[in-house]
């Protein structure tokens, strides 16, 4: 099908906030806070790449110059995706912020009339589902207990509203013409409903009303990109001709 | 943290087979651990996940007794005496 430029720069925004999403779990391996949990957070960073890998492929058969070889202000990645949160308690609470939204936007796609981006949908959500489990159930026992909550409540507070930019995307007749099955502002209300019920079960009052200005889709960079993306493409600037 | 015991089955015939342990805070968490430690590259079809708490645990005395030879019948003795019995019926 001919895709509209409201579809291609959707599936690149995904991609964009995918690869820097994985990228920045897997600064963990090795590091993890226990064993069990390093294996889990560091497989999780794979899964995100490998959505990357197939949201890019939908647009390219470049794969390797769209995700590393354009300019900084040609991403799209969301400012919440690219944060490094190199401290685990914001690597945790960024995880299920953003595996939230993941969830509720591969939903949106997975009956597409794009039907290949249908099929990645569908095989993305399986392991979505299981995505959100894992951040979901660490986070809310490290809630329940005193020491938790004290430390990660002012994590919450502070990465809670970066959240809406993941649904900035143009969605101009996209549902229409069934790209989406749900459009950009139903799907962000129904973060923003997960997210407060969430945190409202521990007493936690997010504030998410300021509307998110947007900044990573329209190509400003935060930042932590640039160390990012050092890192990201350390391996193709030794071997330019280096596979995935 | 509590230690977990994990079993794997393949599809066929193969019976569940240990795999390993690993530690989790509680049940949700270890089904979640099993799976990303145990199964992500789809090593099994189906999964057992048992608290270590829970396995019986048999007594290494009595298992490792001296002489236990007389409980390895590998036939060959009763085979032996049903031959020389028929040649001397016959």
């Amino acid at each position: 099908m001919a895709v509209s430029k409201e579809a291609h720069n959707l599936v690149l925004s995904f991609a964009d906030d995918e690869l820097c999403i994985g990228q920045n779990h897997s600064w963990w391996i090795a590091i993890g806070p226990f064993l069990e949990e390093d294996l889990a957070f560091t497989s999780i960073a794979q899964d995100e790449l490998g959505h990357a890998r197939a949201l890019y492929s939908l647009l390219t058969d470049d794969i390797d110059h769209l995700a590393y070889g354009r300019k900084y202000s040609e991403y799209r990645s969301a400012h919440l995706a690219e944060f490094l949160c190199h401290d685990w308690s914001s690597a945790l609470v960024r995880h299920v912020l953003h595996d939230m939204a993941e969830q509720i936007r591969w939903s949106a796609l997975i009956n597409s009339s794009w039907t290949e981006l249908g099929d990645t949908a569908e095989r993305a959500l399986a392991e979505e589902n299981f995505h959100i489990q894992h951040g979901l159930s660490l986070l809310r026992r490290l809630l329940s207990s005193d020491e938790g909550h004290k430390r990660l409540e002012p994590v919450v507070l502070e990465l809670v509203p970066h959240g809406r930019e993941y649904f900035v995307d143009c969605d101009l007749g996209l549902v229409d013409n069934g790209v989406l099955t749900m459009s950009m502002a139903d799907q962000e209300q129904m973060w923003i409903d997960q997210v407060t019920e969430t945190f409202n079960e521990f007493n936690i009052s997010v504030d998410i009303s300021q509307e998110a200005q947007g900044m990573g889709r329209s190509g400003i960079r935060s930042n932590d990109f640039a160390t990012l993306h050092d890192e990201m493409v350390a391996v193709i600037r030794i071997d330019p001709k280096a596979k995935w | 943290m509590k230690t977990y015991e994990v079993f794997l089955k393949k599809e066929g015939k193969d019976p569940f087979i240990h795999a390993g342990s690993f530690d989790a805070p509680d049940d949700e968490m270890a089904l979640t651990y099993a799976r990303e430690a145990y199964g992500r590259r789809s090593e099994g079809d189906q999964m057992w996940v048992v608290l270590r708490d829970n396995v019986l645990v048999a007594d290494e005395l009595e298992l490792g007794m001296a002489n236990r030879t007389h409980k390895h019948n590998d036939g060959q003795l009763v085979a032996e005496l049903r031959r020389a019995k028929s040649s001397n019926e016959s």
